[in-house]
């Protein structure tokens, strides 16, 4: 049984062991994700900063091919002289020459808008920004990124109009020795366009926003871009980070328990208008132990080490079956088979000795039990086998051994007491014999002083001397205290172990041998046997 | 000379010169000169030593205005400097010793990121009628002024304000940045003029009297006050140019020449 409990604690306590680690995988998995997901988060960041600036100095480039052109140059310088109004024949000649630079540039460096600005300010051409068709008198003077590029300065500039866009201008020189003649600025719309060719170039999910709207997103793939949508809630939270409003880059930030989101304000003037653009990543996350199977692909799976989880697995069922075999099949087996042999008429009673635990108590209660049947007038059973009971006796009549094999760890001797003979008891002769209290057992214990219970029916015993009998009751009480303090310096237990069980086995074994061996009286001593209290019975004729 | 640009303020009793400044004013054209009238030229000096405030504002590194930034190279240093377009932004007045009535409204356009003009002198009561140029809308407000609510104005579209009273007033716009538009109201201005790129104005129509002629910009005075007094003939003060700015190399000369002393 011990083996067998502690085998199912082992067990109990692997499989708690198990949940808690798998507990603890899944807590530092989805830990390992967010952290994982905040630094591709700030990778994505970084990289898209460095496009926007990137892509705005690529594109200022390009916008050299318009100020070197001499009639561009030309145009806008007899613009800027005309303080009233735009001459036409300016404005159709640098409309003319815009369209025809523009055509080549490359189409991935292409501009949305190309406005050709005079020093006053005022558009002379332009290509695209249709919103500004038949406005003769349309001007961006007043914007910094045009101001400082009719100053001598190129630089890029994030407008919010009526459309977000990304700007850039250059001055256009015509006589070195004074002001430039004018300016070129080109815009590219941040758009649905714009932000798809970023993401497929940085491999980001990002989105722009202004005016606490989104305006554009784009996405790689894998990624729905519709996630993106969210960050619109989260505008008005963000606005009031310390990071977002002064260093212009928030932390990572979660919207609805998943999506990482990094906020950043747009370079320019935009910059003031609120205006800027988030990166978006979902967290590789399981969030519970099952989620494992959920997230786990053919490779994984393919990692898992078969062999010794199989191995695992039938070490622990087989520990578990020997165990079982070895407490609970075993013990049952030998106990159905004493029991077989009971019921077929082999033996009379169970051999306790035989078992061990709780076996040899329910033995021993059934052999109480058929005795008190028997007592009661059931059925007569044969004698017993002093030889299984007693063991071999001898020939002649000199001594014969038994024992009161007892488990010090079963209370009770009587369980380990082999039963009676079922052969009709004689009554016990002469005065009643003075009950000895059983070890430990009180003054006042209920029951401690009371006569033995009477035992219905017994045929009465052959009759003694009253002396014989009295010297016999003496001596047997003498045995038992030898007995009982001999089992005691054995260490065995003696509690429950009473005179009258002591000599109901006593005179049974009397009986028997009397008869058997036609003894006048039987001897009883008390001797040590493998480490526990026995007696020998000694058939005496004379 | 070049043309002038005029803002429609004028002596009592003038309403149809007025009337004809604002829609000069309005449709970006030419004031015609009345030949009758008195004229008063002027020239401004240092004006390139001015600095709009605006562009100004937008290198400041905490206001993250680019990504980057650079001078072209083949652009004299001298020119590198951010001084303001006076015809727009340096608005010079003619204040005479007794209070004007306002003049009929006048109009202010906006677009392409400021207000033409940027500064405005005018008498208090004077009605300010903004037209959005641009092809998207505005929302102009007051700073500090009650009277002067935000509030979108779509393209097209024209919004009126009276100058409550004497003071500067600051007109600015929630959707763009760049815009600032300075009003001046000072009650004894009677006209004003702005400057051609060169520094050059003119006073078409002055009468008889005697005036102080003041510059301004970005809402303050700049330079030195000048009296004139006009006898029916023309002026040409153009050889005593108003420094509208001192000239810093001079500045920085003098603690030197002390110090040598």
């Amino acid at each position: 049984m011990v083996l067998s409990r502690f085998w199912y604690v082992v067990v109990a306590l692997v499989l708690g062991a198990a949940a808690y680690v798998l507990f603890l995988a899944t807590s530092m998995y989805d830990r390992a994700g967010a952290r994982a997901m905040g630094e591709a988060l700030n990778s994505d960041m970084q990289v898209v900063t460095w496009y926007l600036k990137d892509d705005a100095r690529m594109r200022a480039g390009q916008l050299i091919k318009f100020a070197a052109s001499e009639d561009i140059q030309k145009g806008l310088a007899k613009a800027s002289e005309s303080e009233d109004k735009v001459p036409r024949e300016a404005r159709d000649k640098v409309q003319a020459e815009l369209t025809k630079v523009n055509a080549q540039i490359d189409e991935d460096l292409k501009f949305d808008a190309v406005f050709a600005v005079d020093q006053h300010g005022r558009v002379v051409a332009r290509i695209g920004y249709d919103q500004a068709s038949g406005m003769e008198d349309f001007e961006l003077g007043g914007y910094p990124v045009v101001a400082d590029a009719l100053h001598g300065y190129v630089r890029d500039d994030t407008l919010v109009l009526d459309r977000v866009y990304r700007v850039v201008g250059r001055p256009v020189e015509f006589d070195t020795s004074s002001l430039p003649a004018g300016a070129i600025i080109g815009a590219r719309m941040v758009d649905e366009r714009f932000t798809r060719e970023l993401s497929q170039r940085t491999g980001a999910a990002v989105a722009f926003y202004a005016n606490g709207e989104r305006v554009a997103a784009g996405a790689p793939e894998g990624f729905d871009r519709a996630q993106l949508d969210q960050i619109v809630a989260d505008l008005d939270d963000v606005q009031s980070e310390e990071d977002y409003s002064v260093k212009g880059r928030s932390k990572v930030r979660t919207i609805n328990g998943m999506l990482g989101v990094i906020y950043a304000r747009l370079p320019g003037e935009s910059w003031e208008l609120g205006a800027g653009y988030a990166v978006g990543r979902l967290p590789n996350a399981v969030g519970t132990p099952l989620g494992f199977f959920n997230r786990a692909d053919d490779k994984d799976k393919a990692a898992v080490k078969l062999p010794i989880v199989g191995g695992v697995v039938l070490l622990a069922a087989a520990l578990g079956l020997i165990f079982s075999f070895i407490e609970h099949t075993r013990p049952l087996q030998l106990f159905r088979a004493e029991a077989q042999r009971m019921a077929k008429g082999e033996a009379d009673q169970l051999a306790p000795s035989k078992f061990r635990g709780i076996y040899r108590k329910i033995a021993s209660d059934l052999n109480d039990g058929v005795d008190h049947v028997a007592a009661k007038g059931g059925a007569p059973r044969k004698a017993a086998d002093l030889g299984k009971v007693l063991g071999d006796l001898p020939a002649q009549p000199q001594m014969s051994a038994f024992s009161f094999p007892g488990d010090a760890s079963v209370s009770g001797v009587e369980a380990s007491v082999p039963s009676a003979p079922s052969h009709p008891k004689p009554a016990a002769p002469g005065p009643a014999r003075p009950k000895p209290k059983p070890p430990g057992a009180q003054d006042d214990e209920p029951g401690a002083n009371s006569p033995p219970p009477k035992r219905p029916g017994p045929p009465p015993r052959p009759s003694a001397a009253p002396d014989e009998a009295e010297q016999e009751a003496a001596e047997w009480q003498r045995v038992f205290e030898e007995f009982v303090a001999t089992k005691q310096q054995c260490g065995e237990n003696v509690e429950g172990f009473t005179y009258e069980k002591f000599e109901q086995t006593l005179i049974k074994n009397k009986d028997t041998l009397v008869k058997r061996h036609g003894a006048k009286r039987v001897k009883f001593s008390v001797y040590v046997k493998d480490g526990k209290a026995a007696l020998k019975a000694s058939p005496i004729k004379e | 000379m070049k043309a002038l640009q005029r803002v429609g303020l004028r002596p009592r009793g003038r309403g149809l010169w007025a009337a004809v400044a604002l829609a000069a004013l309005a449709a970006g054209v030419v004031v015609p000169r009345v030949a009758e009238a008195a004229k008063v030229k002027g020239l401004l000096a240092n004006f390139r030593y001015l600095e709009n405030a605006v562009w100004k504002d937008a290198l400041d590194p905490k206001k993250r205005g680019f990504s980057f930034r650079e001078p072209v190279p083949t652009v004299r240093a001298d020119l590198r400097k951010l001084f303001p377009h006076i015809p727009k932004e340096v608005c010079v007045a003619a204040i005479a010793g007794e209070k004007q009535k306002a003049p009929k409204p006048i109009l202010i356009r906006i677009g392409g990121g400021r207000t033409t003009p940027v500064t405005l002198v005018v008498p208090p009561g004077t009605q300010l009628q903004f037209l959005n140029t641009d092809p998207f809308k505005h929302r102009l407000y007051g700073v500090d002024v009650q009277s002067f609510q935000p509030g979108d104005t779509a393209r097209g579209a024209t919004r009126d304000w009276t100058v409550p009273a004497a003071g500067r007033f600051e007109i600015r716009d929630k959707l763009a940045p760049s815009l600032r538009f300075y009003v001046v109201a000072e009650p004894n201005v009677v006209q004003s003029v702005y400057p051609n790129l060169k520094g050059e104005f003119q006073f078409g129509n002055l009468p008889d009297g005697e005036y102080t002629l003041q510059a301004y910009f970005g809402g303050d005075k700049v330079g030195p006050a000048k009296p004139v007094k006009v006898e029916g003939g023309d002026l040409d003060l153009s050889k005593e140019p108003i420094k509208v700015a001192p000239d810093p190399k001079k500045d920085d000369k003098k603690p030197e020449e002390k110090k040598a002393n």
